[in-house]
């Protein structure tokens, strides 16, 4: 059974890792269209329309898609001053309250609200609303409901996790998302505040 | 009970009910948003919350994912993470350490110069705090300085970036504060206002961000000459010395002209506050890249950076959001008002007021949440009392930087106590920011005295 639990955690956690990963190079296509075209507005005096919608939808596809990703990375800011000294049982025990409490609901609600707005869109395939955007105004909107589905799976995961461990066999936790066994004298949470050095 | 009484008080109680509930410690944003879902189902039980409302969080979250001034923040983010690949904060400490090591308080004011410089170049709080503390602490700590002392200067210097600008806390503030203005300003008959651009925030905060740094100055200098042996000067062998013009001008040159380019192009209308972080971010690729530590492999642990933690910024947005729906709709809205009209002295009251209430979350907050939480609620009926936005946005600012310098939850303090000296009391650091903390408080006193300090800029270049 608790193997069955682990399991799950495993290939949730391996599709989050592995959506993370691909997504994230949505920031250097902002990057790289934003820079293209400022070239060539202020350099060739042209300007798309299509373009300038594609680097700002860019940036909502990515902080949507890997959302889950940075659940598993401890990206999401908690604040610690309790819960990094305690230990591992009331770590997991908290985890296992907000999954249950405070992030399913908050997934279930927005995808019950979204579900109807992303039909919609998709019954007309709707595009920008500018003159000469971009197609496919849709398939942003879905990336609502991808956003819920992956942060709920990853907050399956931790459930699985916090029962794994409350069951007295961390062990088994996937190794993407163990605990640290020894606490860190930095928070795990990656602020703003904190770029980079991790 | 009064249904409006009853909304108010259920309102009142979601906001200190969260706080409760953030000290458990799960993610900031979930526990933001479950517990308004857990307060609006209790407000629907009492028949004072309509959960139909929710209808609306996703055109907000579409309207977030299709912002064109937002899309800024993760250009900054990409930017001020290139950047700290390039090294270029290690080198500036390194040859302004040089420079300045003769004077007495020399090394805490090239820590005050590097710290304005790098803030001045990117739109993030970086690791500077920490590179400071990797490089200048020891250092310090060497040379004999009073630790308070050089911890101090490294934690508030180094989280200059939230004010000075670019930066992605004014970002932020100015988009909510430009949909909020235009608003009221409807609401009060004027129907063609003058808009509340990032830009403007970005031009008010240089003057309030300079304060800052005289500030720090001034109290290094004050310490140099009333307690030398707070903090000695570092005499460099001249063996060392060598070719110092020429390293003071290869390290000061990139973050020179990265400076020239984004802000100078903002400030002076060419370039909106986007199109400059995408030439910011090419241009901290180009110099990571003459520097060969631009590889693939640093790129894919750049883009994993920035995308996460820019999603951990936006999530917190997304899950502010269900909290302002259901504290507006309880009639949460109308306490506030109520509360922040019938002040005794009137509309300065009112800020300050706000500003004590966002510096006590500070302690166990961060900014984004905090402006996430706070703005939205409050700014509305300080902009219809006729406080300017663009003074709102910049006080904020200034005020919240102290959220990362406050215990027990104040990141620069953690991120120092990271990398110092394990045989350097942690109640070192938390002494040591206390002056500086002063010093921030007594910035914003002036700010409140002298308004024309934060709107002077933003209007002469608007004419």
């Amino acid at each position: 059974m608790m193997r069955w639990v682990a399991t799950l955690a495993a290939v949730i956690c391996r599709v989050n890792w592995l959506i993370g990963q691909f997504f994230s190079w949505l920031s250097l296509g902002i990057v790289a269209i934003c820079f293209a075209v400022v070239v060539q507005r202020y350099i060739f005096s042209v300007s798309h329309v299509w373009m300038q919608d594609l680097y700002i939808w860019l940036n909502g596809a990515m902080f949507t898609s890997v959302a889950g990703f940075a659940l598993l990375r401890e990206n999401h800011v908690r604040v610690d001053i309790f819960y990094r000294p305690a230990k591992m049982q009331s770590r997991a025990l908290v985890d296992l309250v907000g999954v249950l409490f405070f992030l399913l609901p908050f997934t279930v609600v927005v995808a019950v609200y979204s579900t109807p707005f992303v039909l919609r869109a998709w019954s007309y395939y709707e595009g920008s609303a500018n003159v000469g955007g971009m197609p496919g105004l849709f398939l942003l909107k879905s990336f609502i409901l991808a956003f819920v589905v992956l942060l709920a799976a990853q907050g399956i995961a931790m459930i699985c996790r916090s029962v794994l461990v409350l069951r007295g066999q961390a062990d088994l936790v996937p190794e993407l998302m163990q605990y640290p066994q020894t606490q860190p004298v930095a928070p795990s949470a990656t602020s703003i505040a904190t770029l980079g050095k991790r | 009970m009064d249904p409006v009484l009853l909304g108010e008080v259920l309102s009142g109680m979601m906001f200190f009910g969260i706080i409760g509930f953030l000290l458990l410690g799960f993610p900031v944003a979930f526990t933001l948003a479950g517990v308004s879902l857990m307060f609006g189902a209790a407000g629907w039980g009492f028949g004072v919350f309509d959960p139909s409302n929710f209808g609306s969080l996703p055109n907000r979250y579409i309207g977030f994912m299709t912002n064109e001034v937002l899309v800024a923040v993760p250009l900054f983010i990409f930017m001020g993470v290139m950047l700290e690949r390039s090294q270029i904060a290690e080198q500036l400490l390194l040859t302004m350490g040089k420079l300045f090591g003769n004077l007495r308080g020399g090394l805490a004011i090239s820590v005050i110069i590097v710290g304005t410089m790098l803030a001045a170049s990117t739109g993030v709080v970086g690791a500077t705090v920490v590179t400071m503390g990797l490089i200048s602490l020891p250092a310090m700590l060497r040379a004999g300085y009073d630790p308070k002392l050089a911890t101090g200067v490294i934690c508030a210097s180094g989280t200059l970036g939230q004010i000075i600008p670019p930066s992605t806390v004014l970002i932020f503030m100015g988009d909510m504060l430009s949909g909020i203005n235009s608003q009221v300003q409807m609401a009060k008959g004027n129907f063609a206002p003058v808009p509340v651009s990032v830009g403007d925030l970005f031009a008010g905060a240089i003057l309030p961000g300079l304060l800052l740094v005289c500030l720090y100055l001034a109290y290094t200098i004050f310490k140099a000459i009333t307690d030398p042996a707070s903090c000695p000067a570092t005499p460099v062998p001249p063996d060392e010395k060598g070719d110092l013009l020429r390293e003071v001008f290869t390290a000061l040159v990139p973050p020179l002209l990265l400076i020239l380019a984004v802000l100078g192009s903002i400030l002076g209308g060419i370039a909106t506050p986007t199109e400059a972080a995408s030439v910011g971010a090419v241009g901290a690729m180009v110099l990571a890249a003459l520097r060969w530590r631009l590889s693939f492999r640093v790129l894919q642990e750049t883009v994993v950076q920035v995308a996460t933690i820019t999603s951990m910024v936006f999530v917190i947005l997304l899950g502010a959001s269900v909290f302002s729906v259901v504290f507006r709709l309880m009639g949460g809205d109308n306490l506030v008002h109520e509360f922040l009209s019938n002040l005794p002295g009137g509309t300065l009251t009112a800020v300050a007021v706000v500003m004590v209430i966002m510096f006590v979350l500070g302690f166990i907050l961060d900014t984004f949440e905090i402006i996430f939480i706070v703005i939205p609620i409050t700014a509305p009926v300080l902009l219809m009392l006729d406080v300017d936005p663009v003074w709102l946005g910049v006080l904020v600012g200034v005020n919240l930087q102290t959220s990362f310098l406050t215990p027990p939850f104040g990141f620069a303090l953690f991120y120092l106590r990271g990398v110092a000296p394990a045989d350097l009391p942690t109640s070192a650091i938390y002494k040591g920011i206390i002056p500086f903390v002063g010093l921030q408080i007594l910035a914003i006193a002036i700010l409140f005295a002298f308004p024309g300090i934060v709107t002077w800029l933003p209007r002469l270049i608007a004419n």
